[in-house]
């Protein structure tokens, strides 16, 4: 008996093994996945909405600070305040200081981690600066650091950062306030870049400052990163969290002074016909009124004054401050009305911008408070100013713009005037992303510059509607995403480690935006999911978590394949036409038998009620996107029919699909208006346009 | 001192909030046809760079694109390709026709052709596009001649090339 089961045992094992192979299996790689595994879980701090949670907190941070620029030695010294509101539900045995100038201290390891290699050819200056002259001596020079009885407090500086050790572990709920005092060398942003400096002008020995960076700021501690701990390197900025300034700037008397915050001391900066005229411009809605005129500031820059004046404002809920100083300075305003109230929009330049700064600056500020306003929130704060700064950087209320008249004459071209518009747009709209709309843009670039930039599209549209757009339309980006994988980084990386800057995180985040409104939500969801992301969080820190799911919980559209294709990989659209069959339907009996017609091409060989299609769709491109298909009828007459994205959750490298019509069909092609930055349109028509590129440009010059 | 400004931009942009592109290069594809015997070729550069090349060069103020936009300005580019582009078709110096060009975002496309080109075994190429105003520029040349593909990067000093196939 146990001999036969033994024998009954092995003919089944040995059946079963030659009867079939063990399937392998897998996990799940479908492209409609949920992102559980990418997403941080939800919780009461960030709900599962993408809305802050009913624990939400992030700290306050005040400052108080006194600070005197010396022109003479292009140097800045500081005294500040800060008081720390230690808001979160953690004991705190620390404090992290940012020390972002001590990025340009000679012992910096910025230089360090950037490759290089010996060029064929240098100009020499350059070569000068980089091969001969001694670096420059910048960075912050800490003269103390103490608690608010005068005695030391203890501090430990890590390159960037500085940590304050506190005496006693500061408890959930209390405050604590200390004093630093500093100075240091301000570096020539023309000559050594930067986020902000000085431009020397050899003619008349003035320089224009545009200072930012400044003092020594609280670092954000939140229950995302902790302690953000990424040093700064010189791309990625700036984590910020929310506070109130009283700053006090002491310039030379001769100076004219813009700054983040409501200034409390006009009368003592301004003379008596700027303050006329300031009057003025809080009236004019129309056009800008001009405060202090070239004429008046040709004068000026003619002397140096050896007097000094103190310039005192008060900023509240603003991340952070910063300031344009000089005697150069022409300065004009006007008034924009936001919602029935009165916000100004002003601009600073010296006498070498004009007349482009004249022309456009201020109404650029005003047209970007307007457009951004109607697509977010009301601009809560008061003023917005563009500063001549000729550089393109960011602060609250305030920002360091480009261009300056190119033409012999001392005119303009419409692309210098088009490239100084288009900077000051980005740069104002900053104020909403991230300036109030406060992401983490040491972590995450995209979330402030891509949804600026594409915020900026509809600004630019609203002041020209013919303004040449260069970046966010789906076929700006094809270049970009088709090209060589291996210098290409997904969205979701941080700033200081991709390549293609530009590209990754403002042009392909726009990009994305655009072709969700335009193609796979609609403007009406689209911008009331956008504009539900922005009021949620206003003067909040938004994660990437909470726009995607906001975006989708304010549309009723689940976006994950979206967010995972374009934000998480670096797939591209390739969608085509592989193949298509046409048929007869024939009568039989009960049934409709179903014939094919093997004629060639598209036209049926005979006249049909209704003439159907089996059209076979192929992907070889990785991201899942809509077929967008045009049918050109025989009579010339055209249809459109877009299939959602979704028609790939089963089969993600071709799919069928019948079209049926009573007219016959000439030609079909997929994406016919560009809108899926399709990187390979030669698959995308059928017939087959064999026609190249040069053939069709050839053809088109002929006629 | 206008050149001095350039270079700085060079060096500034990639430190700025707001960029603009911040690399040097020109994409120049050849494809003969045998149909057509000729090699066709398209061209592409970036618009703001080869405008500041051709208004120093022709002292001139192109604006492309623009309502001010240069008329007859073909002219200029005809002139200014055919001295920085050379080829020589196994081994014999060949002019191209100038069809045109088009302008998409910001770039600037020509379309150039040399006839009469019954066969060939190699393409030698000198590409000086730009590399005068822009000593980083790269000029990307791919070619592809029945089903051989080449491609190559030229620049300043490294200006030209022969292509086998």
């Amino acid at each position: 008996m146990k001999k036969l089961g033994l024998l009954l045992f092995s003919f089944v094992f040995v059946a079963t093994s030659y009867g079939q192979i063990t399937k392998q299996g897998h996990t799940n790689q479908n492209k409609f996945r949920q992102l559980k595994q990418e997403l941080p879980t939800p919780n009461l701090e960030r709900t599962a909405s993408g809305a802050p949670g009913k624990e939400y907190t992030q700290q306050k941070v005040d400052y108080s600070m006194d600070i005197i620029l010396d022109d003479e030695k292009t140097k800045i010294t500081g005294a500040e305040t800060i008081t720390y509101h230690n808001n979160s539900k953690d004991n705190l045995t620390y404090l992290w200081v940012q020390l972002d100038q001590n990025m340009r201290a000679k012992d910096s390891k910025t230089p360090d981690i950037s490759p290089n290699s010996i060029p064929n050819k240098l100009s020499k200056s350059r070569f000068d600066k980089n091969y001969v002259e001694e670096a420059f001596d910048g960075g912050f020079n800490i003269m103390s650091v103490t608690n608010m009885d005068s005695s030391k407090l203890s501090y430990t500086i890590n390159q960037t950062m500085m940590r304050i050790n506190l005496p006693n572990p500061l408890a959930s709920g209390a405050t604590f306030k200390f004093n630093i005092e500093w100075w240091y060398n301000i570096n020539n942003h023309r000559e050594d870049g930067g986020r902000s400096g000085y431009e020397h002008f050899p003619e008349d020995g003035n320089n224009n400052y545009v200072i930012a960076q400044f003092y020594p700021r609280m670092c954000v501690y939140d229950n995302v990163e902790g302690w953000q701990n990424d040093q700064f390197w010189g791309r990625s900025e700036f984590a910020l969290e929310f506070g109130d300034f009283t700053v006090n700037i002491t310039v030379p008397e001769d100076h004219m002074l813009g700054a983040t915050g409501v200034l409390q001391n006009p009368k003592d900066v301004f003379s008596k016909k700027e303050l006329k005229r300031r009057e003025e411009a809080s009236k004019s809605f129309s056009e800008p009124v001009i405060i202090r005129t070239q004429e008046e500031a040709e004068k000026i820059e003619k002397s140096k004054a050896t007097k000094t004046k103190t310039w005192k404002f008060v900023a509240e809920n603003v991340r952070d401050y910063a300031f344009a100083t000089s005697r150069k300075f022409i300065f004009d305003a006007m008034a924009v009305n936001i919602n029935g109230k009165t916000v100004m929009a002003e601009s600073l330049y010296s006498k070498e911008a004009n007349p482009l700064y004249g022309d456009h600056s201020t109404r650029a500020v005003a047209q970007t408070l307007e457009t951004y306003s109607k697509y977010t929130f009301d601009y809560p704060y008061h003023k917005a100013i563009s500063v001549d700064g000729q550089m393109g950087m960011e602060y609250p209320q305030i920002c360091f713009n480009p261009g300056r008249p190119d033409l012999e004459d001392g005119g303009y071209s419409d692309r210098m005037k088009y490239r100084m518009v288009k900077v000051t747009i980005h740069e104002v709209g900053h104020n909403f992303f991230p300036m109030i709309v406060n992401s983490d843009e040491r972590q995450w670039t995209w979330m402030d510059e891509g949804l600026n930039s594409y915020m900026e599209m509809l600004a630019e549209l609203d002041y020209d509607k013919d303004f040449p757009i260069v970046r966010g339309y789906p076929k700006n980006i094809v270049k970009y995403m088709a090209g060589d994988q291996s210098k290409i980084a997904p969205i979701m990386s941080k700033g200081d480690n991709v390549y293609a800057f530009g590209n990754n995180a403002y042009g392909k985040p726009a990009t994305a935006l655009w072709i969700l409104r335009e193609t796979i939500m609609g403007k009406e969801l689209f911008d009331h999911a956008f504009k539900t992301y922005s009021q949620r969080w206003m003067f909040k820190r938004p994660s990437p978590a909470d726009f995607f799911r906001t975006m989708e919980d304010a549309s009723g559209i689940d976006l994950d394949w979206f967010w995972r294709g374009w934000f998480y990989t670096t797939d591209v659209t390739d969608i085509g036409i592989k193949s298509v069959k046409k048929y007869n339907t024939k009568e039989v009996e009960d049934s409709v038998e179903f014939v094919e017609d093997t004629s060639e091409g598209l036209g049926f060989a005979s006249k049909q009620n209704k003439y159907h299609y089996e059209i076979t769709y192929e992907k070889p491109g990785g991201l899942v996107m809509p077929i967008i298909v045009e049918f050109t009828y025989k009579d010339g007459s055209k249809e459109k029919k877009t299939y959602p994205a979704q028609i790939w959750r089963y089969t993600d490298d071709e799919v069928t699909k019948v079209f049926s019509s009573t007219k016959q069909i000439a030609s079909i092609m997929i994406d016919p208006d560009l809108e899926t930055a399709d990187v390979d349109t030669s698959n995308n028509s059928f017939p087959r346009q064999d026609a190249s590129k040069f053939d069709q440009f050839k053809e088109k010059v002929k006629n | 001192m206008k050149t001095k400004h350039t270079l700085l931009l060079l060096f500034i942009i990639p430190l700025l909030s707001f960029t603009t592109h911040k690399y040097y290069l020109s994409l120049t594809q050849l494809t003969y046809k045998s149909e057509a015997k000729s090699i066709q070729i398209i061209m592409n550069v970036f618009m703001d760079d080869i405008e500041v090349a051709l208004n120093k060069d022709y002292n001139i103020d192109l604006q492309l694109t623009t309502k001010k936009e240069l008329k007859n300005n073909d002219v200029y580019f005809e002139s200014y390709l055919k001295e920085k582009l050379l080829f020589k078709v196994d081994g014999i110096a060949k002019t191209f026709n100038y069809i045109g060009k088009e302008y998409d975002g910001d770039l600037v496309y020509f379309y150039l052709e040399i006839e009469n080109i019954n066969q060939l075994e190699t393409i030698h190429v000198t590409n000086n596009i730009l590399t005068k105003h822009f000593p980083e520029q790269q000029n990307l040349v791919k070619s592809k001649v029945g089903k051989k593909n080449k491609s190559v990067l030229l620049t300043k000093d490294d200006n030209n090339t022969t292509l086998k196939f």
